[in-house]
């Protein structure tokens, strides 16, 4: 921590005896490879933290240029006052360009926000007010009291103090509860909002933050050069700009920077020679992608993998962290009988295949109920309608006294509603930690004007999670494993942050999809105990399984599933001698004629 | 009326060379799940290749077709071969992957025949055909008959061959196409080769209908792509339809709105694929959760 901070004090310190060093052309370089920093801390944070790929960040740049260009030399507004409303401007057009990221992602998205880039340069090229081809010139420089931004020297340290600030910011927004919800969409979008992350708002929070990392840009561009044309912001300065966040280190903010200023550098060197320095930044960004896709901010962690494996560095050989156990919640007395969710005569259709079939059940609230069903029998796609990940064909799901049908997945979440999935959706680039604390985090999207505002706030909320994150890692045993990728723990392990990271929003209602797959006899047994518990709680408990053992001993009533339709439905030791049941799970009760119907006990085996 | 009918004919011609591009994109996309982003590089690459065959070594232009389809078939497949690594692995960074190779094949050819562009004479010399008032060039006549030709070959390729049968298997799942003996890294190459060489045929073909110059496939690489989307990403009879509708729609844009074609031609794309982003064959969707 002191040599982060004492590197950083060394970084300004040579910023900003910098000038001193240059002559009046590499100022005025200087000055341009600041402006491209900028902006590719925004194409980092809409595409490397929130993941939405986003090719029209040069437009926003030039939109912003160009606004402030047309209200200073056309409309006669001070540079002040055009670069604010340059700045309304630009958010309103980013909101505009990221619209389609809430219907597509990646390639769709990619080609939209080209086209929209496209389509406003076309714009600016033949619009009669941006000047055609020959773009405007005479913008009037900024004024400050007391100091000549004409100079480049001065506009040096100007722009040296707003990159400072956007960085400082861009990095606090990753660190705290907005970054990582956005992380975590950008990991596994369907998880998010399973946890209560609004996704289609954050994809838009994305988009806002990265037009004004481009309208800030732009409005420095417009003071510092006082000319604006089309070619600046065209589809291949576009791929420049893409080129440094992707070799810079698309995932981290100062990676982003370093790329920017390394691929500056280098068309400032090749300066003569345009093609072959296009030629070697493409070829650069393939061979990243392919080798190195974490860009020069992964490197070092990289470079100490392979030192490691070389032998040449001490791997840390402590005793591996071990599981701890599951401490009990407070016991509180069970909820009254009323049903909390109500599934009627819902089917849901892909095409042909009927996965559901005019399915209705009642759940109680405060039971432990178990569905069952052989594969493909429409358990997981009932999870999913009830979770909001899809919409049923037909019919209608209630929760409550709520009519939750149509109902997003963070909407569902916010309502009380957690689910686990069967094959593990844990966020992989985030850490156990932060998995729970995007969960723990109940803020709306409209909270977040406390970035803008009142960033104290943001950072007492965040202490306030962490503290909740700490006692819920405890109670779940996890302490040991905080800090570790969820990818490199034990199956079993994964499992149980699945559980915790479900509970963190302290739900009503809890769907476990398969929550024992996997798991060895001892975690059954803890798997059945963490599930008595939060029963206990008033919590009510959903839960696919298919060994049957545990659903046995665990539910108080049993659903099962054949072919999309309900088949049966009471205790366990009513639907193991249904007849229907048996034929299900048996084949044809003809030929099952010679098996002894499961009796209870033996079923609870 | 009759302006109407001419418009429609104008963008027929252009249509079928962004269907042809679009035939491209989808094949790769069916086939291993990559949106190629260099595609349009290469349909310019094709282009020169094409004109530099016709006009400096004064080939037929049959042949020079022939030998830019060759020349690209290449490329597709070092392009593929790069970047297998990252097959059905990470979506976007394949997506940026093929966006550096496009930053490197436009830089190729700037090195290779210069920043300029040139014209290429119209190959078939004939005056136009006139019928019921409408004159309809013998060239729009001969782009649109390779055209049909090379999609009728694709479709025979896919579904009558045992290597496009293979290729379809791949498409459906790749692992279990694995473990019937497909070897899927050769089976995407050829995807690749196939695609480059429709790109390299939709360039030679518009090789007389545009100016050939390095920056050409940056607007036909996007269009195309756009008619790709907007048939349906993916399905074959999508890629045709999407990139007649697409041609149309530029040359009535062209007509009306003049210089501001492009935005009136993106945005009422945006619009469209907002509404149904399927497509309008739909794509095969994976399901995920």
């Amino acid at each position: 921590m002191k040599l982060r901070v004492a590197g950083i004090a060394v970084l300004a310190v040579l910023a900003w005896l910098l000038p001193y060093q240059l002559d009046s052309y590499l100022i005025h370089v200087a000055n341009v490879v600041i402006i491209f920093a900028i902006l590719a801390i925004g194409l980092g944070l809409v595409m490397g933290i929130a993941g939405q790929i986003n090719l029209a960040q040069i437009a926003l740049f030039g939109v912003a240029s160009y606004a402030t260009a047309i209200l200073t030399t056309r409309a006669g507004f001070g540079f002040w006052t055009a670069a604010a409303l340059a700045m309304l401007i630009v958010a309103a057009i980013g909101l505009l360009i990221g619209t389609p990221a809430l219907r597509m992602q990646s390639h769709y998205l990619g080609i939209v926000t080209l086209g929209l880039a496209l389509a406003l340069t076309n714009w600016v090229t033949n619009a009669h007010i941006a000047g055609g081809a020959e773009g405007i010139t005479g913008i009037p420089a900024p004024a400050l009291p007391g100091i000549d931004l004409r100079n480049d020297y001065f506009f040096y340290y100007l722009e040296l103090i707003v990159f400072g600030l956007a960085l400082a910011f861009g990095l606090f927004v990753v660190r705290t509860p907005l970054g990582r919800k956005m992380r975590a969409m950008r990991d596994d979008s369907l998880a998010a909002g399973a946890v209560g992350v609004e996704v289609p708002q954050l994809r838009m929070t994305a988009f806002f933050l990265a037009s004004i990392y481009g309208g800030v840009a732009g409005v420095l561009y417009a003071g510092l050069i006082r000319y604006v044309a089309p070619e600046t912001f065209s589809i291949a300065n576009m791929f420049l700009l893409l080129a440094m966040v992707i070799i810079g280190g698309r995932q981290s903010l100062v990676g982003c920077v370093v790329g920017a200023i390394a691929l500056s550098v280098l068309r400032e060197v090749l300066v003569d020679y345009p093609t072959y320095a296009q030629v070697a930044y493409g070829a650069v960004v393939v061979l990243t992608v392919v080798f190195a896709p974490t860009g020069l901010a992964g490197l070092p962690t990289r470079a100490r993998g392979l030192l490691q494996r070389w032998g040449w560095l001490r791997r840390d050989t402590g005793t591996p962290p071990k599981l701890g156990d599951f401490r009990p919640y407070d016991t509180v007395e069970r909820p009254a009988e009323q049903v909390i969710l109500r599934i009627d005569d819902v089917s849901m259709h892909f095409r042909g295949l009927k996965a559901l079939q005019e399915v209705t059940m009642e759940i109680t609230a405060g039971e432990i109920r178990g569905i069952v069903g052989p594969n493909g029998s429409g358990k997981t796609t009932l999870f999913n309608v009830v979770s909001g990940l899809y919409r049923p064909t037909a019919g209608r799901v209630w929760l409550g006294e709520r009519d939750m049908t149509a109902a997003r997945p963070h909407t569902l979440a916010r309502a009380g509603v957690a689910r686990t999935f069967q094959n593990l959706r844990l966020f992989p680039l985030l850490t156990v930690r932060e998995n729970l604390l995007v969960a723990l985090d109940q803020t709306s999207v409209l909270g977040n004007w406390r970035y803008a505002l009142w960033q104290p706030g943001v950072w007492r909320h965040d202490r306030a999670l962490r503290r909740q994150a700490d006692e819920l890692l405890d109670r779940f045993g996890l302490t040991a494993f905080a800090d570790a990728a969820p990818g490199e723990l034990p199956y079993g392990t994964q499992r149980r942050v699945e559980i915790a990271r479900a509970m963190a929003r302290r739900p009503r209602l809890l769907l476990l999809d398969e929550p024992a797959a996997g798991l060895n006899g001892e975690e059954v047994r803890q798997l059945s105990e963490i599930v008595r518990s939060i029963r206990s709680t008033g919590v009510t408990v959903v839960l696919i399984e298919h060994n049957m053992g545990l659903v046995m001993s665990l539910c108080e009533r049993v659903t099962v599933f054949a072919g999309g339709r309900v088949i049966a439905d009471g205790t366990p030791a009513e639907v193991a001698r249904a007849p229907q049941v048996v034929e299900a799970y048996l084949g044809d009760s003809a030929m099952s004629e010679d098996v002894p119907v499961a009796t209870p006990t033996e079923a609870k085996r | 009326m009759q302006v109407f009918l001419q418009t429609f004919i104008g963008g027929m011609s252009l249509g079928a060379i962004y269907a042809l591009v679009a035939l491209g994109f989808s094949l790769v996309f069916r086939t291993m799940g990559l949106v190629n982003f260099s595609h349009g590089n290469v349909v310019m690459i094709g282009a020169y290749l094409a004109s530099t065959f016709y006009l400096s070594t004064k080939l037929p232009f049959a042949l020079a077709m022939v030998l830019a389809v060759g020349g690209t078939g290449l490329i597709g497949v070092i392009i593929e071969r790069v970047l297998r690594p990252l097959e059905n692995k990470d979506f976007d960074l394949m997506l940026i992957g093929t966006i550096g190779f496009g930053i490197v094949l436009e830089a190729l050819a700037i090195i290779i025949w210069g920043a300029t562009g040139n014209a290429v004479p119209n190959p078939v010399a004939s005056a136009p055909l006139q019928l019921f008032g409408l004159r309809i060039r013998t060239y729009d006549l001969v782009v649109l008959a390779i055209a049909a030709t090379a999609a009728v070959l694709l479709v025979f390729f896919l579904q009558s061959t045992k290597r496009g049968a293979a290729m379809q298997a791949v498409a459906m799942d790749h692992e279990a196409a694995t473990a019937v003996g497909i070897h899927v890294g050769r089976s995407n190459a050829l995807a690749f080769m196939l695609g480059a060489g429709l790109a390299a045929l939709a360039g030679g073909l518009v090789g007389p209908l545009l100016y050939v110059n390095p920056t050409m496939g940056g607007a036909l690489g996007i269009k195309g792509f756009a008619a790709a989307i907007l048939g349906g990403f993916g399905s074959i009879p999508g890629a045709i339809v999407g990139g007649f509708a697409i041609g149309v729609l530029d040359a009535f844009t062209a007509g009306h709105f003049q210089g501001y074609s492009e935005l009136v031609t993106f945005l009422v794309f945006t619009v469209v694929i907002m509404i149904r982003p399927t497509g309008i064959f739909g794509e095969r969707t994976v399901n995920r959760a």
